[in-house]
């Protein structure tokens, strides 16, 4: 009654109803799709990002079927869709943090430490360790709380 | 549904509170509300994923090696359970639209029964990180055979993340069972503002897929690292 | 704005019959306040807890500033004074400011302006304000047993890992205040979206509306990030798991990242809500159309989309990337802008208006000066290389006090005092308010102005002790006696506006002759907020500059019959037959 428009759009009684064939057919497509990944995971592509990226992609895929069938969003309102959609997509922009680590290798002020691998020219140690191995030992453990 | 759908029925239906002028508007407020607070939630287990993304991409074989003392197994059939889980609340939220109780009851208890199992795989789980000194913390490798060759103290980020998310979404499948758990009473009770109402239920099943969501993203990410 | 009801068979009761069930009155048990529904007492409840930590957090700022009045420091250990600015940061950033604005007159006004019986989810409401209680509870509770000394920004691994303080209880209290930040905001939204009165477009809602949907979203998407991060930070102090620890890899500097992106979308927080009550103020005190309405309304917008990206402007000595640096600095312009469109366009409605200068309306002009200096500052700190000078030291103090204090919290006065008569039913006395707007913004200016000129001669925020650099001493003293003249323009009100409660006059429903339907029920509003559901036909800013001409004049005619600077109908005469319902003014 309110926001006539939008109320409007949820139809008459404001639901609809998913077959139930619907949702059986989308819980086999995620348990086939999860046999994907597992097998995918175990491939080599020759290179460990495609599998990441593949396991990725899949996941996504997953979450839109549940997302679009079994939360019903697909029968949803525009409303509901546009709140759907504000969530994941200020998720995506949070990863504008990992930029930081993207672009501290390139920075080209001089500093004090020339003999870094790349030749130097970062004023902070920027460059991540290799990972390195200590050997177990009572340095490794911190004190806590 | 012609009961729940009189649009101008001002306080005829008994499931409509005072502040709302019909079912409509307080079926899509409520779904939205739903919504935006999953939106929260999608915020919060973000942070987490983007917290794991760093560190991951930082310590690519350490973590990959730290993974490997993982069960994938256990954590395959978890994922069966949540997937199957997620299809019954589907089907109860449908059932409860079409007000066949015992059809509700049924899926609903179902899906109770797999979040008790999944807790119950993840505790065995956990259990047998705590007898491997996989937990953080002073004693953590004290059997390096389980580190699978990992920096020990990478592998100990590598499961203060694993404990850290796994162990949110666990809390929030306590939840999920408490919530469902209740939810199911109410369907056993005839409770008027469920079964003339679908919205309470289709509530609870949204939070629970969403449940289901979290763990479709962190299975993989967790369980199934590529060797790099 | 004109309304005509809706048919409900209530049309028939007199206005002594409404007065008699207003929402204050209708049973005033202990357990019907505890267990209420109502937006309204909602907001009342929320209103006396904001002023309990409003008042610990002044009496630490008291502390802090007799502290700095000697080079050597006077009453604190260091380790105290820690305890006592952390204490001070907390509790106006969590428990107060960013609740002030939202949960008292949000609560309160929302569903009235847009037409509504209460916010869509009532209970919910209610258990915001227990989440709230529980937080601010915890949050005293481990500042006494204890104490935080890693000030508000709680910055890893000193807090996760050094301090001896009680941070893990503190922080759990926060993150019960966020949850109790999260369910306003999902309320606030569904509520805009779906409880509008009909005829209520999106174009002609109060622009406070505008700003509490603005502040909701943001608080939905910021609060549950800093709720993680900051509860990673108890994961870590008692359950040992290793998130942001160095010396196991992890990496303090993310720490900053996530706690800066949502701790600069707080600021905005903290200031949209206070955008919102200035426009109300400015339109109505200037009788005057907003100047241009969909430009306020939509920078309102762009700020809260825009305030998600510069939060590396924090950062910028925090070993980021250089290049993310640049990058944040330019957005960080960017976001001034829509804030400066707002201040123009407020300025633009002045001109030429018929302005009251009541004590709300004080308290509006200080917020346009006061906050163009805080944000101008804001941009000094913004630009990469000014920052290097600045950051950390007091300018950065003097810039958040002008935009939170002399920004929010002037703001939060002058919504306190105009809506007073319509919460309370009661006027209070004008003139000495009046005053007391003139002493907040000369206490306040003395307090804050002496920190810019410190801080850019370089002294650094968080020291109690300077005594190899004494010639700072007489700024500070400047500040010491500034903070006591804003600390007296801070209780005064109390006083005035407790009295009021006694034996202030009553008021009618609309003593200030505004627009807007929160002002076409009575004062203080029925428990179902209209007696008839209202249909919006105009804008809320409808001000017919005919007409107000006319009645200025007509205004100054009749000065003296007034109740001090009110509108000559404010007060509510029980012998007249006013009618609270479709008052035009
Ligand atoms: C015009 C827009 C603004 C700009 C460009 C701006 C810029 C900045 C910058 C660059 C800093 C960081 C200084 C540093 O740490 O080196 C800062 C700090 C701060 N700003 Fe703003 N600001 C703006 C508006 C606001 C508003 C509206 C508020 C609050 C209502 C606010 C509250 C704060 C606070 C609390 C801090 C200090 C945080 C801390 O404890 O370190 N700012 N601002
Ligand atoms: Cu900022």
């Amino acid at each position: 009654m309110a926001t006539t428009p939008l109320s409007k759009a949820a139809g008459h009684g404001g639901h609809h109803e998913v077959k139930f064939n619907h949702l059986f057919g989308n819980l086999l497509a995620l348990m086939a799709l999860m046999g994907i990944t597992i097998w995918a995971s175990y491939v080599n592509f020759g290179n460990s990002t495609i599998n990441n990226l593949i396991a990725l992609l899949i996941a996504s895929v997953k979450a839109c079927l549940v997302i679009w069938i079994f939360m019903g969003v697909k029968f949803a309102t525009p409303l509901t869709r546009l709140w759907v959609a504000v969530g994941f997509i200020v998720f995506i922009l949070m990863f504008g943090i990992l930029g930081d680590y993207a672009t501290r290798r390139f920075e080209p002020t001089a500093g004090w430490e020339l003999n870094r691998p790349n030749g130097g020219g970062t004023a902070l140690p920027r460059e991540w360790p290799p990972a390195k191995r200590p050997e177990q030992g009572a340095e490794n453990f911190r004190p806590r709380l | 549904m012609a009961a729940i759908a009189d649009a101008h029925g001002h306080g005829h239906d008994e499931a409509l509170h005072h502040q709302f002028e019909d079912m409509d508007q307080q079926n899509e407020a409520y779904l939205v509300g739903m919504w935006t607070f999953l939106v929260t939630e999608v915020m919060f287990f973000g942070t987490l994923f983007i917290i794991y993304t760093l560190y991951r991409s930082m310590y690519q074989m350490d973590w990959y090696l730290a993974h490997e003392a993982l069960n994938i197994p256990m954590g395959g059939v978890n994922t069966i359970i949540l997937l199957i889980s997620s299809f019954t609340v589907a089907v109860a939220v449908r059932s409860a639209q079409r007000r066949e109780r015992n059809l509700v009851l049924w899926n609903l208890g179902i899906t109770l029964v797999c979040a008790v199992g999944f807790l119950g795989i993840k505790s065995v789980e956990y259990m047998e990180k705590f007898q491997h000194n996989l937990y953080p913390g002073p004693e953590f490798g004290r059997h390096p055979e389980y580190l699978h060759g990992a920096a020990p103290n990478f592998a100990q980020l590598y499961y203060g993340l694993y404990f850290g998310m796994t162990g949110l979404h666990a809390v929030h499948v306590i939840v999920g069972i408490i919530v469902i758990a209740y939810l199911w009473v109410k369907w056993f009770l005839n409770a008027k503002n469920v079964t003339l109402d679908y919205v309470p239920t289709e509530m609870v099943g949204l939070y629970w897929h969403f449940v289901d969501l979290v763990w479709i993203f962190l299975f993989p990410l967790m369980y199934l690292m590529p060797k790099p | 704005m004109s309304s005509i009801p809706i048919e409900k068979g209530l049309e028939n009761s007199s206005p002594h019959q409404r007065e008699q069930a207003n929402y204050l009155t209708v049973d005033w048990s202990l357990k019907s306040w505890l267990t209420t529904g109502d937006h309204k007492r909602i907001g009342i409840m929320y209103l006396i807890s904001i002023s309990f930590f409003f008042l610990l957090g002044g009496i630490s700022a008291g502390l802090i500033r007799y502290e700095l009045t000697s080079p050597a420091g006077r009453v604190l250990e260091s380790e105290t004074y820690n305890k006592i600015f952390s204490a001070h940061g907390i509790l106006m950033i969590f428990t107060f400011l960013v609740v002030a604005i939202p949960a008292v007159f949000g609560n309160f006004l929302l569903p009235l302006m847009i037409g509504a019986r209460d916010l869509a989810f009532p209970r919910l409401n209610l258990m915001s304000w227990y989440l709230y209680m529980i937080g601010g509870t915890l949050i005293l509770g481990g500042m006494i047993n204890g104490g935080v000394d890693s000030g508000w920004t709680f910055y890893v691994p000193y807090s996760s890992m050094y301090a001896n303080s009680n941070i893990a209880l503190v922080i759990v209290g926060i993150f019960f205040g966020g949850f109790s930040s999260i369910t306003t905001g999902i309320n606030f939204i569904v509520t805009t979206h779906k409880m509008r009165a009909p005829g209520m477009t999106w174009f002609r809602l109060p622009l406070f509306v505008w700003a509490m949907y603005a502040t909701s979203v943001v608080i939905i998407l910021g609060t549950p990030v800093v709720a993680i991060t900051l509860l990673l930070i108890v994961f870590e102090r008692v359950f040992q798991l290793p998130i942001f620890s160095p010396e196991l890899g992890g990496d303090p500097v993310l720490f900053q990242h996530l706690f800066w992106f949502y701790s600069h979308p707080a600021v905005y927080i903290m200031i949209l809500p206070a955008f919102g009550i200035q426009s109300e103020l400015i339109a109505n005190f200037a009788r005057k159309r907003i100047f241009g309405y969909h430009f306020v309304a939509f920078s309102t917008l762009a700020i809260a989309g825009l305030g998600f990206l510069v939060w590396g402007h924090h950062m910028f000595i925090s070993s980021q990337s250089m290049y993310q640096g640049i990058v944040f600095s330019l957005i960080s312009f960017l976001v001034a802008v829509p804030s400066a469109v707002k201040i123009f366009n407020w300025t633009a409605t002045l001109y030429k208006g018929n302005i009251r200068l009541t004590s709300p309306m004080i308290y509006a002009l200080s917020f346009i000066g006061l906050f163009t200096v805080g944000g101008l500052t804001g941009l000094f700190l913004g630009s990469l290389g000014t920052n290097v000078h600045l950051t950390n030291t007091y300018f950065i103090v003097a810039h958040f006090h002008y935009v939170m204090v002399g920004g929010s919290l002037t703001a939060f006065l002058g919504a306190l005092h105009y809506w007073w008569p319509k919460m309370t039913g009661r006027l209070y006395s004008e003139s000495l308010a009046k005053w007391n707007a003139v002493l907040v913004f000369v206490g306040f200016n003395l307090t804050f102005f002496p920190q810019f000129v410190m801080g850019w001669m370089g002294m650094p925020r968080r020291y109690h002790y300077y005594y190899f650099a004494p010639e700072y001493q007489p700024y500070h003293l400047m500040s010491t006696a500034g903070a006591s003249v804003l600390a007296l323009g801070l209780i005064i009100p109390g006083f005035y506006l407790l009295k009021s409660l006694a034996n202030g006059p009553k008021a009618s429903a609309n003593p200030w002759g505004a627009h807007g339907l929160e002002w076409e029920t009575a004062s203080p509003p029925v428990t179902t907020n209209f007696e008839q559901t209202p249909i919006v036909m105009d804008e809320v800013y409808d001000f017919d500059p005919v007409l107000e001409h006319e009645q200025a004049q007509a205004r100054k005619a009749l000065e003296p019959t007034g109740y001090e600077g009110y509108e000559p109908g404010a007060l509510a005469e029980p012998k007249k037959d006013e009618s609270d319902l479709g008052g035009k003014s």
